[in-house]
């Protein structure tokens, strides 16, 4: 069939200038319905994690797993500078390890963590974990907010040698540890936070002194005298108001995931 | 104005017909809408409820007047109270704890709106805290870099020196010439023990424990002997020094100085007191803020 060469580009000519509108128009439409359904979508996801039980969310492997791979994200982006990008802290800043076992607040469970993450621990934060601080022994004025005795280096020695040979370090002085004991159950006050058992107080966060675990150094004669002389001051910060609820909670999963509880709580 | 009955007539008649311009319609009708109008507004305002929103965002329990009621301070209100989790609480535990929470926000809300912060001690001063707690939560969640802290161990390193340690005797003579006696006996090397037990000189039993830290030692002996032990080298014996009425000689056995840790042993008091640092720093430059912005008028006998 003969072609009309001059109709044919005219044609072409007319239609082109219509249709690169519509395909610009149909293009933005394409971007805006991927937009509003990301955001919906991600209402969606937001809302269910938060309306889920928190300390189920690793239960549930599809809320685990959205959770998990955001909750990463804001650990590395807020948590890591401190904890490190394993999680797994420093004995040399006394950052706590929270892949171990060893929780010195609560259980380890996602609640209680994301309470830690949004108010903090010794963060200034009304809600946050307030109570307790190692005192500096060593110190005229141990504690700023209650009146505590100072202890004499002989002192520090004597508590030195009997939370050392509660953790079975050899080489420690009976009559020393015996006297660090009645320090420790008398006027030092140590048993206050730590208990009379000396096996921590989760509720406060002092730590077991007799599991061999240690929040700083490496339980050396030298690193404990030094806690004791000079206290903790560690603090976790108060992400409310920095972090979205969503990523709090995200987070709060995530690092209750590195622990790898042997039980569910 | 007299209206011609004609006219009135064919007002009514045009009342109903849309395409007809009737002007007493018009008037009508906005009477009509202003007294609606005005009744409404006077209705919201005596029995005003706030804006609602639409729904409860989910990281909220609640919504009271626009003020959230957070579901982690709901979580935590369940623990408090019946220490169970929102899976194990009985509905009953749930509508109280969450009736309680409201009901709690009303009544901040209501505080707020009676200005009881004018009238309570005790409102006032958390109000103070909670600001001040609102820069310490601030503060303490910035994270200076390594570069900034150890700048700050630099220039405040005389705070991260731990106690100093002494181990003295204080001993009191009966005189100033027997405290000389046993001054020189010892600088001549003569035993210590000896040489004081002979000029007749005798503990004072201050600094008899042993090792002290520095600011044990100075409230034993008070601040002028221990200004003088400061000095003193292992070994060395002080001049006999008159203080109270007593003439005193002092016997360093040991004196360890302070000495200001390394940086990576000090780094978590070094970034505790930054953050208190900064926390100050914060608190001054509110109050200079608000006391710019703010008329602050001071009757003249005050000023």
């Amino acid at each position: 069939m003969p072609v009309d060469q001059t109709l044919g580009i005219a044609t072409a000519r007319s239609i082109r200038p219509r249709i690169v509108p519509i395909l610009i128009g149909v293009i933005l439409l394409l971007i805006a319905t991927v937009a509003v359904a990301m955001v919906v979508i991600g209402r969606g996801n937001r809302a269910e994690l938060l309306r889920a039980d928190a300390d189920h969310i690793l239960d549930n492997p599809r809320l685990a797993s959205k959770a998990l791979n955001r909750g990463g994200k804001v650990f590395l982006a807020n948590c890591a500078a401190c904890h490190g990008a394993n999680g797994r802290g420093s004995t040399a800043t006394g950052t706590p390890d929270l892949t171990d076992q060893d929780f010195l607040y609560g259980a380890g469970r996602v609640s209680e963590i994301e309470q830690i993450v949004l108010h903090g621990i010794r963060s200034g934060d009304d809600r946050g974990w307030n109570l307790a601080l190692m005192p500096a022994y060593g110190r005229s004025v141990p504690y700023a907010r209650e009146k505590l005795p100072s202890l004499t280096p002989r002192e520090i020695d004597q508590l030195t040698s009997f939370v050392r040979s509660m953790n079975g370090a050899a080489g420690e002085d009976p009559a020393a540890a015996v006297a660090g004991q009645n320090l420790y159950q008398g006027h030092g006050g140590c048993w206050d936070c730590h208990g009379r058992d000396a096996r921590g107080d989760q509720a406060i966060g002092a730590p077991d002194l007799t599991d061999g675990k240690w929040l700083r150094g490496d339980g050396s004669r030298r690193d404990i005298s030094r806690i004791i002389r000079e206290g903790l001051r560690g603090v976790s910060p108060a992400f409310r108001g920095r972090l979205d609820p969503a990523d709090a909670r995200a987070v709060a999963a995530y690092v209750a995931s590195l622990h790898h509880p042997k039980e569910k709580p | 104005m007299n209206v011609p009955a004609g006219e009135t007539k064919a007002g009514l008649r045009t009342w109903w017909r849309p395409d007809v311009h009737n002007e007493r319609r018009s008037l009508t009708l906005c009477a009509v809408a202003a007294v609606l109008g005005l009744a409404i507004a006077g209705g919201a305002l005596f029995n005003a409820r706030g804006t609602r929103i639409a729904g409860v965002p989910p990281e909220d329990a609640a919504v009271v007047n626009q003020s959230p009621i957070l579901l982690s301070d709901y979580v935590a209100q369940l623990k408090a109270l019946y220490n169970v989790d929102p899976s194990q609480a009985t509905p009953a535990q749930k509508r109280a704890a969450l009736n309680g929470m409201i009901r709690e926000e009303l009544y901040v809300q209501r505080g707020i709106e009676l200005g009881l912060q004018n009238d309570f001690i005790e409102v006032r001063n958390s109000l103070v805290t909670a600001v001040e707690s609102q820069q310490e939560v601030e503060a303490n969640a910035t994270l200076p870099t390594e570069q900034e802290l150890r700048a700050f161990y630099q220039d405040h390193l005389q705070n991260y020196q731990p106690e100093g340690l002494m181990t003295l005797t204080d001993y009191l003579a009966p005189d100033l010439a027997s405290a000389q006696r046993a001054v020189i006996a010892v600088r001549s090397g003569k035993d210590l023990a000896t040489a004081m037990s002979g000029a007749g000189l005798r503990s004072s039993g201050a600094t008899d424990d042993g090792d002290e830290f520095y600011f044990a030692a100075e409230a034993h002996i008070g601040s002028r002997l221990f200004s003088i032990a400061k000095g003193l080298h292992d070994g060395q014996v002080s001049d006999p020094v008159a203080d109270g009425g007593r003439v005193h000689v002092l016997a360093m056995h040991s004196n360890r100085q302070p000495v200001a840790e390394d940086y990576g042993q000090a780094r978590d008091r070094v970034l505790a007191d930054y953050r208190a640092d900064k926390i100050a720093r914060m608190r001054a430059g509110t109050d200079h803020f608000l006391r710019e912005r703010a008329d602050v008028q001071i009757a003249k006998d005050f000023r």
